[in-house]
């Protein structure tokens, strides 16, 4: 059988806007049947955290915080899952690993794969990251 | 196929996709045809414009056949049958 593309993303941003377009970007990647590799990097690591991940309305926006509520609001009337919930879909349907950065969880006070949701796969270091990045198809940089 | 053909098709699996926004309908459908068997006929009813060429384009590029879509009151419904 065909080996499936590959998608790589290093998703540095923790922002509640850039969180949920990541969420839809891998999920249509894995109704593709792409295999999805994501680097948890810097800010987005502290997403997901599980205390901050339970209480994702308090994420900021990336670039104007005066929109959020209309944002969060407009998510909700279109039935559009929560950024937590489409990275599970996309688990659900496709090879989608989660992997957080080190030096990104310990900034935020998570060492252990435990300290964060229970999506993420592991923690890892920048040279995994690069090999896979190398190694992609599709290579995105949230 | 004309929508007569499409409307008369006997239908195997039937995703109501209507509540939900890109990308909803088309991880309805990815989900759902893991659940029918080779040569089944699946319908999705979907009232978003996107999905209108996301399924039928990636109905295809996975081998299936999409077979058309039917206009109804506020949405559609797309026709595919799997590989």
């Amino acid at each position: 059988m065909e080996e499936n593309k590959k998608m790589c993303m290093a998703l540095h941003s923790g922002s509640l806007d850039r969180l949920t377009g990541a969420g839809v970007v891998i999920s249509g990647a894995a109704a593709d049947d792409m295999d999805v590799d994501v680097y948890v990097l810097l800010q987005a690591a502290r997403a997901f955290k599980k205390e901050i991940a339970d209480d994702y309305e308090k994420l900021p926006m990336t670039e104007n915080e005066d929109i959020k509520e209309e944002f969060i609001a407009s998510l909700k009337k279109l039935n559009v899952p929560t950024w937590i919930e489409f990275f599970e879909m996309a688990k659900e349907l496709t090879n989608v690993k989660i992997h957080v950065c080190s030096l990104a969880g310990k900034m935020w006070g998570g060492e252990k794969v435990e300290d964060f949701v229970d999506l993420v796969d592991d923690i890892c270091g920048i040279g995994e990251y690069i090999e896979a990045a190398q190694e992609a198809d599709v290579h995105l940089f949230i | 196929m004309t929508t007569e053909e499409l409307k008369a098709l006997t239908v195997q699996k039937s995703v109501d996709a209507r509540g939900t926004a890109c990308p909803g309908p088309l991880l309805a459908a990815k989900k759902a045809i893991g659940e029918i068997g080779s040569g089944d006929i699946m319908e999705i009813l979907s009232a978003d414009e996107g999905t209108k060429k996301d399924i039928p384009k990636w109905a295809n590029k996975k081998g299936h056949e999409y077979m058309g879509t039917v206009e109804e009151a506020g949405y559609f419904k797309i026709y595919m049958k799997k590989a």
